[in-house]
């Protein structure tokens, strides 16, 4: 018979709770893992077991819906795409609120603003003139897709804006994935709103905020590349400042 | 509901627990020998504008150790900066013909080429300037 050793590790977790706390504090937990466990299921661990009042958001467990960003040891990760036995080696996991965002409570970031950049860029397609229904969809090839399919790969989970120093400074920057969804639209093929999205990415909190640190791309768990999408933004910007200049482009809203 | 949601403020040393960001401020830093670099070649110029014994000064100094070191630090910045650079131009750079996309190592060899080729004439020129 085989006797299986249990491994535990040392959860450190950072908590908010806005009724009693000031600021936030850090409560360590001693977790059991196995080879497969995620941060998610030891947070599920915690609530179950040992602190039932910690709050995270959570859904798919799949890195697909983009609720369980947090950070990880100091890095913007999604708690169901990451493993404990990753964080032996370091000998303690620690999991706190995104960065830059404000915190509503233990683990849950207020994502608000965010979404609220999301909806400014206007994130869908714009006709000048809508073709009637029975003339039936705009079509696309695939390689008018290729052009803009990665970018439109976001998940909306913020760690690209948890990543992002730019933002952390400014909470006005349009931040990552706001500009390379402005960027994926004004890509696509079918569209012809591009004029309408460019005042977005000209301004100050546009795509001339970015210094291109590039962590956004380097912690965004679906190879989105935000930094790509904005850096050529930049470029797009430049070309729209020069066609305005001779007055070729929509103009300045 | 009363919300009272906790608003974090970035920190002074936010790059500094992070390699990540630790190599991004470098590669920011690296702007400022090159800046002091262009400073030193405007006093070299003014130097020149000065006459002949102003700027004999000036080659001197230029050719001290310290002023050794200080080359040295510029052109290690340089260098750091033209890799950073090259490494992140094929993402700005998209270059499409038709459903053929350029490789981005391929944008990058481009470059790196052409930083060869241009620092080889410099080069050149100097050599055979200091040879006439």
């Amino acid at each position: 018979m085989t006797t299986i050793i249990e491994q535990t590790i040392k959860v450190r977790v950072t908590r908010y709770r806005p009724e009693q706390d000031d600021k936030p504090w850090d409560q360590e937990f001693e977790v059991p893992f196995n080879q497969d466990s995620s941060v998610l299921e030891v947070l599920g661990y915690i609530k179950d077991n040992l602190e039932p009042s910690l709050s995270y958001r959570w859904s798919c467990r799949m890195a697909i819906c983009g609720s369980c960003g947090f950070m990880v040891n100091g890095e913007p990760k999604l708690g169901c795409k990451t493993f404990i036995r990753d964080y032996v080696k370091a000998g303690e996991v620690h999991i706190a609120s995104l960065n830059n965002f404000p915190i509503e409570r233990d683990l849950v970031a207020d994502i608000s603003g965010f979404v609220e950049k999301l909806e400014t860029i206007k994130p869908y397609i714009i006709r000048e003139e809508e073709k009637p229904l029975e003339d039936g969809e705009y079509l696309q090839t695939p390689e008018q897709l290729e052009k803009f399919k990665q970018f439109s790969q976001c998940i909306n989970c913020g760690l690209c804006y948890a990543a992002c120093p730019q933002f952390g400074r400014n909470p006005e920057f349009l931040g990552p994935a706001a500009l390379a969804l402005a960027f994926r639209y004004n890509q696509d093929g079918r569209d012809e709103g591009n004029h309408e999205r460019m005042p977005f990415l000209n301004s100050e909190e546009g795509v001339w905020s970015c210094t291109f640190v590039g962590y956004c791309s380097e912690v965004c768990p679906k190879n989105v590349d935000p930094a790509a999408a904005i850096n050529q933004g930049k470029l797009a910007s430049n070309i729209d400042y020069g066609l305005n200049l001779v007055g070729l482009a929509g103009g300045k809203k | 509901m009363n919300r009272k949601p906790y608003i974090q403020k970035q920190s002074a040393t936010w790059w500094v627990k992070n390699p990540f960001y630790r190599f991004y401020m470098l590669r920011e830093a690296t702007s400022v020998p090159v800046l002091l670099y262009g400073l030193f070649l405007l006093w070299g110029l003014y130097c020149l504008s000065q006459g002949e014994a102003a700027f004999t000064l000036w080659l001197e100094k230029a050719g001290s150790p310290v002023s050794s070191f200080f080359h040295v630090i510029v052109l290690a910045s340089a260098l750091l900066h033209a890799y950073t650079w090259f490494q992140l131009t094929p993402k700005i750079m998209v270059l499409r013909f038709g459903k053929f996309r350029i490789p981005d190592l391929w944008v990058m060899i481009a470059h790196y080429l052409a930083f060869v080729l241009v620092s080889a004439i410099i080069i050149g020129l100097t050599l055979s300037q200091l040879a006439g």
